[in-house]
């Protein structure tokens, strides 16, 4: 898949930066592990 | 740029799904799931198969009777949902179809080969999953309304990374040997030292060296996966990092019992050697069983040392982040602490504060690993029956009698005596004595009714913790997710413009591992630890 596909993100990700996957994938994860807490 | 395409593709993939999960429930399709032994799926075979089923059924309605037709968010995200499902129908297949199809093969195959295949080349939905993202793009390829959907497999890695936090604890850590922790930390250490060293020797990438690193320095495939995002591997770098464990550690399977046999090596010697030396897990365990087929003590050091090298991994992600982050700043004169704050990956703190939470015990008893832990006390030996009456775990009279005729065949002092103990109290008392019987069934010292009421007493006292168990069940589908959709950016090109450094440096560093660690099992273990 080519840089030039997109003109939002980069190949790799839909995000803007990394960081903004990052904390996508924290904020994911903290409700899942609260989830997890609570319900299991 | 307008992303969403008018397709009927997702509403067509959403039907399939709610289908198979219909069928599941139904029992339609039971001979299959018996036949593929993946009976205690079928919980999660009905809520992923509908829950994503109705997504696409959704999103696909959507996207073809009134697909945006102008830019916006409504169009960015409506778009991501084609390549979602697209991958999690590619994810059923492997999880739900080729994992367990590949593992009933090579149990059926063991008796003529002598191994088990699947075990052996790992055969299990990890490697599975970016191979047939490979064959995918590479045979057909990634459909246009499935593109912007396929950049969210990242995402689905790290969130599985940090989740992979949750199945370690500090106290797992606090209980091992103090020489695995020492023998494990030089060999962890200096391989990962030794890759990032021979990496920048040879211009490899820094992301391709990062990734290498950890896979042959820590626990192959899976530190391999975690530690890809951490030095922004490209999907080429973990299939050539993951490739190079496997091949390296199938050749070690077969080769090290034949060494540690021809040395005369000893039951510990030869488990922390194997438990060192070799990169992966599962061959690992291969190895310490070839060396000792009716016996469990190999595979016991093997074992610990195994663990130890996995409870080494948070360690390693927070090294190649700093790493990572100062090689790429490079001979720039930058402030190091702002390039940290600034681009030290966030998810790796993730990973740490879930590998924290975990060692606090909110999950699992404190002194689990992977969720499994020992418990002996009268909750634990208490179970429910159907209609929720309390059944007594501890051995009954039968029980006893069938252990009481075989008795007089265990011969070893240690095993008489776990035996007696478990005749006595009607239960395990110990992990030890737990270990120890587990030897006994192994060497198959008694008959087939004696021996299963060892394994019943055995699992009695040994536990899965619930939640851990969950953690690992998403774990796996994150996992799988992020790999079939990072297979799925492996093109032929790509991999020829990769070249076969990396598995030069692997090999180089995987044989200096297996030599330097046999030199110094050798010399400095004794029989007893």
């Amino acid at each position: 898949m080519a840089e030039d596909k997109f003109d939002r993100g980069t190949a790799l990700t839909v995000f803007p930066s990394d960081r903004h996957e990052d904390f996508m994938a924290l904020v994911i994860s903290l409700a899942i592990a609260l989830l997890v807490y609570l319900l299991i | 740029m307008v992303y969403t395409r008018k397709t009927a593709w997702p509403l067509v993939i959403g039907l399939v799904m709610i289908a198979y999960a219909y069928s599941v429930q139904t029992g339609a399709l039971a001979d299959l799931i018996k036949y593929l032994g993946t009976a205690r799926l079928t919980d999660e075979m009905r809520v992923l198969g509908y829950t994503f089923g109705a997504i696409g059924v959704v999103a696909g309605l959507w996207q073809l009777l009134a697909p945006p037709k102008d830019e916006g968010n409504a169009d960015y995200f409506l778009s991501m949902v084609g390549g979602v499902v697209f991958i999690m129908l590619v994810a059923f297949v492997v999880k739900w179809g080729l994992d367990p199809l590949m593992a009933q093969w090579g149990r059926a195959a063991q008796p003529g080969l002598g191994f088990n295949f699947a075990s052996v080349m790992n055969l299990n939905y990890v490697v599975m999953g970016i191979i047939a993202g490979i064959v995918i793009v590479n045979v057909f390829r990634v459909p246009g309304w499935a593109e912007n959907g396929v950049r969210l497999s990242r995402l689905g890695l790290k969130t599985g990374v940090i989740l992979l936090g949750a199945l370690y604890s500090l106290a797992e850590l606090a209980q091992l040997g103090r020489l695995s922790v020492v023998l494990i930390g030089v060999f962890v250490l200096g391989s990962v030292g030794v890759v990032l060293w021979l990496g920048a020797r040879r211009s490899m990438p820094n992301s391709m060296t990062g990734v290498l690193s950890a896979g042959v320095g820590v626990c192959g495939v899976s530190a391999a996966v975690a530690a890809a995002p951490v030095v922004r591997a490209k999907s080429i770098e973990i299939a050539y990092t993951i490739g190079t464990i496997l091949l390296f550690g199938v050749i070690c399977m077969f080769v090290f019992p034949i060494i540690g046999k021809a040395m005369g090596m000893g039951y510990i010697q030869f488990g922390a050697w194997a438990g060192t030396g070799i990169l992966n897990s599962a061959q690992v365990a291969g190895a310490a069983l070839a060396f000792q087929p009716n016996g469990i003590e190999t595979l016991k050091v093997a074992e610990i040392f195994n663990i130890t090298r996995v409870l080494f991994l948070p360690i390693i992600v927070l090294w190649l982040a700093v790493w990572y982050v100062r090689r790429e700043a490079g001979a720039q004169q930058v402030d190091l602490v702002q390039v940290v704050v600034g681009k030290f990956p966030v998810f790796v703190l993730g990973f740490i504060l879930m590998f924290a939470l975990s060692s606090t015990g909110i999950f699992a008893p404190a002194q689990h690993y992977q969720g499994a832990y020992f418990d002996n006390s009268d909750k634990a030996m208490t179970s429910k029956d159907k209609d929720g009456k309390p059944v007594s775990r501890l051995l009954n009279d039968k029980d006893l009698a069938a252990l009481q005729a075989e008795a007089g065949k265990v011969q070893r002092q240690d095993q008489k005596t776990a035996l007696q103990r478990l005749m006595e109290n009607r239960k395990v008392m110990s992990i030890d004595d737990d270990d120890t019987l587990r030897g006994v069934v192994n060497a198959k010292i008694m008959n087939k009714a004696a021996s299963d009421v060892l394994v019943k007493a055995h699992r009695a006292v040994r536990h899965t913790a619930k939640k851990i168990a969950m953690f690992r069940d998403l774990i796996a589908w994150f996992f799988t997710f992020g790999l079939v959709g990072l297979g799925m950016q492996i093109t032929m090109s790509s991999i020829r413009q990769a070249g076969g450094q990396p598995l030069v440096v692997g090999s180089l560093v995987g044989v200096f591992k297996a030599v330097g660690s046999l030199i110094v099992v050798w010399l400095l273990v004794a029989e007893t630890v």
